[in-house]
């Protein structure tokens, strides 16, 4: 870090002796032995102090009139009065100020129990109200969006969510119009306040003026509970918090004490209103066996015994695959299954990216998404962060705000594109951009370089060089951008996302086929692994969601998901976090530590582990990544795992097929929970394929026409949409709606291909 | 208006401005002298010109009482109605105006020729109660004839070519 060194000051806080660092606010000061200095709008992730609200005015010997301790810095031997009776008066008065307006109507407002104008009220308030005159009164609540709902009564004009809009997200929706009593949150035009972030101006505002619209009047703050934990949505890790009441989810919210090293408090809508996914319509409910007497469902405890017994015969080749989302325990616990099965060891495989070219890149330096604070330059390769890791997209913002160059390369436009430099390569062709790339980082101390890892893993070629450029450059260091969200967790316990599984079904070689929320039919390849997997004996699914598997599965095991189970996943910066069960809302469904330690047991060679702490403290004892860690160390803000050493391998992969060159993109906002979800309908984003507006000319197709799109793998009809920003030579294929498929055109590792696109005549849609 | 022309007019001022916000009042003003409002084509030239959204643009308008976002008359009659106006009688002006323009308070009339308004102290306490015609003469100290005459001289003049609001 190039920071000053840091200067102490000494000064009195109410008669106390308090060291604080030069520039540090008089408010944070006074926190810091334990004052408390009322506040509403000093909000520092927001950038610097504006002093809107008055509430945080204290008395500073020496200074005319009452100071904003949220915009006072300190100063050596200040001598400062939080509770005279001057500061004291004043406080009284400006709560009285701010509610002159304010409705009072905590009893139904949601934001009740957990508000701070309300405990500030009782605290420092004046305890009764000299207020006559009529209220100012607007029609409420206001539908700011689908998901905000804007009362402007309650509203106390601190600016937060403006800040948030103008400054952070820097949509620049957000403002406020008029002025005085009739000041109000709008957008220009009355536009609803859509956005991939809108959802933290509820969390900061310190009012009930901006509320949930999903939450609205569900439930009381006394008769929930909050569980920190941590976003499966992607691979960044956020932490948040779990709002449950009657064993719900009912909300999240970014984490109150935010981990300032990965997410700083912010979250994005899709994590944010994911949760009633939980209760979607695909949902499994119970164990289902399929046996000569048919299909039936049985309790989860007599299925963990068929379980065993189709895994038992000592001659059985047994297969685990692993999806995207599992935690590392889940891991862990495969690999020990695998030992204990058939005709062991069995082949634990995950899905996902094989990388092998990847080596180079993964050798690098890491770093974490503060670092983005302290770099000189931040360059984005491939991928698009702000639609596939959206937070990490606000830390490259705040790092473009502090005036550090930020480079975007790639084939996608991306958000970041209007206020950063952009070089754009063609599709494929990420090698063209490794001079720029070297150009950029040559004379840099502090680089941070995001990477995608499907981008560089389908370019292997581009990977190594950019790698070798960075190697050189003195103080760089690397961010993976990872495709899944299980993937550097399960890396580190090396298990390998090959091909090989797949091969050895085709070869006849696996008798039982266990997957762990995985369903490779609706992956990559997904036609080919279709075609194997009818070569399988027995197929046992554990799954959340109904899926292309289920029902071709002999055994259905219902699993919980990521909100409702405990375990560790690694973000892509390599931060191992904890997740806690906020809910367990499928009543028949289990943990997958759970099922997978419980068919160990009645297999008759039970691991020692009887909870995820006991398996991850076995498992940190047996791979080095994870070495020193347990639950206790892991605690609120995680640990960084020790990179795992990987060899480069110079495999080439060429794109087969011919025609456009795929590329693909896996918003969140697009993802299955997404979808799921019914209280993000409205920004939800359909598979589809996009095309430069030139390619959807020589096709003679326009935005929603159909077309059908063809790969060596396989073929969908998917909606189109022309978009100027497009490449030429390039089909943009968005997927992740679970009904409709579309990964299934992609290789089996991935990797580059052309597509044959062609229109679709109006009697060939089948509807 | 379009941008460039604000553009065009903004360029001999924009090192005056430290601050490039500071930009936007002039150019909102350049842009109301065209029609006397602020029609939502003008706002986005405003906002393309000087390089900020246009939702931060509205939002600058709306905070000022003489940025007219909704058609306003050929004339804005301001009348005073702070301090020394009222204690010398703005409440009685107002009203008379308001009966001889047949409005109801304030507004604009039929004809789109007035728009009656109550604003704060316009800094003429010594000729109050005072009246503003748009960002014009003050004229005052007023009795109730005073203002018909005045509203019946600006009947008869022709529009400007430039709303100075």
């Amino acid at each position: 870090m190039a920071d000053q060194p840091r200067t102490l000051m000494t000064l009195t806080i109410n008669g106390q002796v308090v060291q604080a660092a030069k520039g540090t606010m008089l408010v944070d000061a006074a926190a810091a032995v334990g004052i408390e200095i009322p506040i509403f709008c000093y909000e520092p992730r927001l950038g610097a102090p504006i002093g809107a609200c008055r509430m945080c005015l204290v008395e500073v010997e020496g200074m005319r009139g009452l100071q904003t301790a949220c915009s006072t810095p300190v100063a050596p031997d200040m001598v400062v009065s939080t509770d005279s009776e001057v500061a004291a008066e004043a406080q009284d008065g400006v709560l009285e100020l701010l509610l002159a307006n304010h409705p009072l109507d905590c009893p139904v407002c949601d934001k009740g129990g957990e508000c701070p104008l309300q405990d500030r009220t009782f605290r420092f308030g004046p305890g009764e109200t000299r207020t006559l005159e009529p209220k100012m009164h607007f029609p409420k609540p206001l539908d700011l969006s689908p998901l905000v709902a804007l009362d402007r009564e309650r509203c106390i004009a601190c600016f937060r969510c403006v800040r948030f809009s103008q400054d952070v997200a820097e949509d620049g929706h957000l403002t406020f119009q008029e002025r005085g009593d009739h000041i109000e949150i709008a957008t220009a035009s009355g536009d609803p306040y859509e956005g991939r972030f809108t959802g933290n101006t509820i969390d900061l505002c310190p009012v009930g003026a901006l509320t949930s619209n999903p939450y609205r009047f569900v439930s009381r703050p006394w008769e929930i509970t909050n569980t920190p934990s941590v976003c499966a949505g992607c691979a960044m890790g956020c932490n948040i918090e779990i709002t449950t009441r009657d064993n719900e989810v009912k909300r999240l919210t970014g984490r109150p004490e935010p981990n300032m090293a990965v997410e700083e408090g912010w979250i994005c809508d899709r994590g944010r209103w994911g949760y009633p996914a939980l209760r979607g319509d695909d949902r499994l409910p119970g164990a289902v066996l399929v046996d000569g007497v048919g299909r039936r469902s049985v309790p989860l405890e007599r299925a963990l015994g068929v379980a065993a017994d189709m895994l038992i015969p000592h001659e059985a080749r047994v297969g685990i695959l692993l999806g995207e989302v599992v935690t590392v325990e889940t891991g862990f616990l495969a690999m020990e299954l695998g030992d204990r099965v058939g005709a062991a060891p069995a082949m634990v495989r995950r899905m996902g990216i094989p990388g092998d070219g990847l080596g180079l890149m993964r050798a690098l330096p890491g770093a974490q998404m503060d670092d983005l604070d302290h770099a000189d330059l931040v360059l984005v390769l491939g991928g698009d962060p702000c639609s596939q890791q959206p937070v990490a997209e606000l830390r490259i913002r705040k790092a473009r705000r502090r005036g550090v160059p930020v480079v975007v390369v790639g084939p996608r436009p991306t958000a970041l594109d209007a206020s950063c430099e952009v070089v754009r390569t063609a599709p494929g062709q990420m090698t063209d951009a490794v001079v720029a790339i070297r150009e950029h980082l040559d004379g840099t101390r502090r680089a941070i370089v995001l990477w995608d890892e499907a981008d560089l893993a389908a370019e292997p070629g581009a990977a190594e060089e950019i790698a070798r450029a960075m190697a050189v450059t003195e103080g760089a260091r690397a961010i993976e951008m990872c495709a899944d969200v299980s993937g550097p967790g399960l890396r580190a316990l090396g298990i390998s996302a090959d091909a090989d599984l797949l091969e050895a079904i085709e070869a006849g070689g696996i008798d039982v086929l266990v997957t762990i929320s995985a369903d490779p039919t609706a992956g990559p390849a997904g036609d080919r692994w279709a075609a194997a997997l009818d070569g399988v004996g027995t197929i046992i699914e554990m799954a959340s969601y109904r899926s292309g598997l289920t029902d071709r599965a002999a055994l259905v095991l219902p699993l919980l998901t990521p909100l409702e189970e405990e375990g560790v996943l690694v973000s892509m910066a390599g931060r191992a976090q904890r997740l806690r069960p906020g809910a367990r809302e499928a009543a028949g469904a289990a943990a997958a530590w759970e099922v997978l330690i419980g068919i160990t047991h009645r297999l008759g060679r039970p691991v020692p582990d009887r909870t995820p702490a006991q398996a991850f403290a076995r498992l940190a004892a047996r791979h080095a990544p994870f070495a020193g860690m347990d639950y206790g160390t892991l605690d609120r803000e995680g640990a960084v795992i020790a990179a795992a050493v990987a060899t480069p391998d110079p495999r080439r992969p060429e794109a087969g097929g011919e025609g456009l060159v795929i590329v693909p993109c896996t918003p969140v906002f697009g993802d299955a929970t997404a979808h799921r979800s019914d209280a993000l309908a409205s920004v939800r984003e359909p598979t589809h394929v996009g095309l430069a507006p030139v390619e959807a000319q020589r096709l003679g197709v326009r935005t929603d026409s159909r077309v059908r799109i063809t790969t060596p793998h396989g073929e969908a009809v998917l909606p189109l949409r022309v978009d100027s920003r497009l490449h030429e030579g390039a089909a943009y294929l968005v997927m992740g709606d679970p009904a409709v498929r579309a990964m299934h055109l992609l290789p089996v590792d991935r990797g580059p291909v052309r597509a044959n696109v062609t229109a679709v005549a109006r009697e060939d849609v089948v509807t | 208006m379009t941008a460039d022309e604000i553009e065009e007019y903004l360029a001999p001022m924009r090192h005056e401005y430290a601050d490039p916000r500071s930009l936007i009042l002039p150019a909102l003003r350049y842009a109301q002298g065209e029609a006397g409002w602020l029609p939502p084509a003008s706002m986005s030239a405003v906002a393309e010109a000087t390089g900020f959204t246009e939702a931060y643009v509205e939002s600058v308008a709306s905070f000022y009482d003489r940025c007219y976002l909704e058609p306003v008359g050929r004339r804005v009659l301001n009348v005073c109605v702070t301090l020394s106006c009222m204690l010398r009688g703005s409440d009685e002006i107002f009203d008379h105006i308001a009966d001889y323009l047949g409005l109801d308070g304030e507004g604009t009339t039929g004809d789109g020729m007035f728009t009656l308004q109550r604003v704060q102290c316009i800094g003429a306490c010594d000729r109050a109660p005072c009246l503003q015609v748009d960002s014009g003469e003050q004229v005052g100290p007023l009795e109730p004839a005073d203002a018909t005459c005045l509203i019946d001289d600006l009947r008869d003049l022709p529009a400007p070519e430039r709303y100075e609001r």
